[in-house]
């Protein structure tokens, strides 16, 4: 039976909220829409943070609530911790953004 | 209940409290404002940095925010201090809080020929407001009446899984059982999900308004030269497992349910008066977005918190709701709802709902919250452009 401290908000999502804490080395049962998946977990993971349920390869989407969170920002296996060390957002970059648009703030 | 005990207004408004506001309208009277309500109990000081020196954007925005204060429904009378010969005029000010019908008098720091004169005056003033306010009782008033502030602070991934799910149906069940309104707001906090929030609506031009208005904060946070991350997501919203702003903008959305959005309104703009769920333009920090709802007559607010926060507000009663298990426990004061039990035990969200409704009915009837009690509040308001 699924892990219902697993919690994976759409079926199209590749991340599950640990609403427990995960030890590395356990093996977990997440409810993804109607089916069970078994994943590894590789690193322990505090309450409330997040670990991929498929492997992820870098530059992919990160998907939660169907929608993306973000990009990958290296190879994300299956059971991996899911955070700001991996992931990079599309938005408020103004470290992307060309040097025209930041002059007038910029230092 | 259909109705509740609220403060008739002679414009028409119900207010839930019936304070006297002691509004400063520049930096140099915040002084005078703050002695004047440790001296006149039952006094509400609101002080801020701002109301010289601003360009006409900020000018704007700073009036009508502090406008909103004084004519607020939960507001029964305002003395307004100014400094000099300010651009946020005072006398303007109180002139305008006046044709709502409520006590209002306007002191000029310079006019007195000086402070303790202002301040004598302010005191004076204040003081039998506060004796009139007093005398006044609670009469039944329709649901109808009032309007829901939403917003969020310190979130974390409980949020968008659980209490925002109850924030929600509290909001859509005053607009869809008593005509009432609510309001949401922090734009930034769209980015990831403003299309499918575009989408809700009603018309073409708010479709486009809210798309446009997601842009253009994204084209502001990119002019810095900087990547946002560190503000948004701030540092305990990365503590409470939130990746990216778009991760803390999809939770942060779940509060607004998924029903009809009316309009999204300027900063510290007016709520309209007609039944339904409102956007207010807001930035995603905490004191500004809640000064600005408070300023559009909100006449309570429900704070959906993961971590706890002190977020509140003097004028406008502002209700904690968390869904984390613990964080009662580990800031009691920050939490007047903890519906934790439909997260991680085996209760629903409509009974999570059910709770925080229970406490809505009592706080707009009188009982204090967490954050009344413990007298606790900010004032921020938001501003856009440079000092001059």
């Amino acid at each position: 039976m699924a892990d219902r401290y697993l919690e994976v908000v759409e079926p199209d999502d590749n991340v599950a909220t640990a609403l427990r804490e995960l030890e590395a080395g356990e093996t977990v049962a997440v409810a993804v829409g109607d089916e069970e998946r078994t994943v590894e977990v590789s690193e322990d993971v505090v309450f409330g943070h997040k670990i991929a349920i498929e492997d992820i390869a870098d530059g992919e989407t990160i998907t939660k609530y169907g929608k993306s969170i973000g990009n990958a920002t290296e190879d994300i296996p299956a059971g991996t911790w899911v955070h700001v060390h991996n992931v990079e957002s599309n938005y408020g970059r103004g470290d992307l953004a060309d040097g025209e648009q930041t002059a007038a703030v910029s230092e | 209940m259909s109705e509740f005990l609220g403060y008739e207004r002679d414009d028409g408004s119900v207010g839930i409290r019936n304070h006297v506001a002691i509004i400063s309208t520049a930096p140099y009277a915040n002084d005078t404002v703050e002695r004047a309500a440790e001296i006149v109990e039952n006094t509400v000081p609101i002080t801020h940095p701002l109301g010289r020196c601003q360009t006409k954007p900020d000018v704007f925005q700073t009036y009508r925010t502090l406008l909103g204060y004084g004519t607020h429904p939960n507001v029964y009378g305002t003395v307004v201090v100014a400094h000099a010969g300010e651009i946020v005029d005072g006398d303007e000010l109180a002139s305008d809080v006046a044709e709502t019908g409520r006590p209002s008098d306007s002191v000029n720091i310079h006019g007195e020929k000086g402070v303790m004169n202002a301040l004598q005056r302010t005191v004076n003033s204040a003081r039998e407001m506060v004796q009139e306010a007093s005398d006044q009782r609670r009469v039944p008033a329709d649901m109808s009446n009032l309007t829901f502030g939403i917003n969020c602070a310190t979130s974390d991934t409980t949020s968008g899984l659980c209490q925002h799910k109850a924030t929600a149906r509290a909001a859509w069940r005053l607009i869809d059982d008593y005509d009432g309104r609510a309001c949401f707001a922090e734009t930034p906090e769209f980015f990831g999900g403003e299309h499918e929030l575009a989408e809700r609506a009603v018309d073409e031009e708010t479709k486009q308004e809210i798309l446009d208005r997601v842009e253009h904060w994204d084209q502001r946070l990119q002019a810095t030269g900087y990547d946002v991350r560190g503000a948004q997501p701030t540092p305990d919203n990365m503590d409470g497992g939130l990746t990216t702003i778009e991760e803390k903008s999809l939770g942060a959305l779940v509060k607004s349910g998924d029903g009809p959005i009316q309009d999204i309104v300027d900063y510290g703009a007016q709520i309209p008066d007609d039944s339904g769920m409102y956007i207010m333009d807001t930035p995603g920090h905490g004191a500004e977005s809640v000064t600005g709802i408070g300023a559009g007559g909100a006449h309570f607010m429900v704070i959906s918190t993961g971590q706890g926060h002190t977020l509140s507000n003097a004028i406008m009663p502002t209700i904690k709701i968390t869904g984390n298990p613990g964080s009662a426990e580990r800031v009691p004061e920050q939490t007047d709802v903890d519906v934790s039990e439909a997260l991680v035990g085996d209760q629903s969200f409509d009974w999570a709902s059910d709770q925080l409704w229970d406490e809505i009915e009592d706080v707009v009837n009188g009982k204090l919250t967490m954050s009344e009690a413990m007298g606790e509040s900010q004032f921020a308001i938001h501003r856009i452009g440079p000092s001059t």
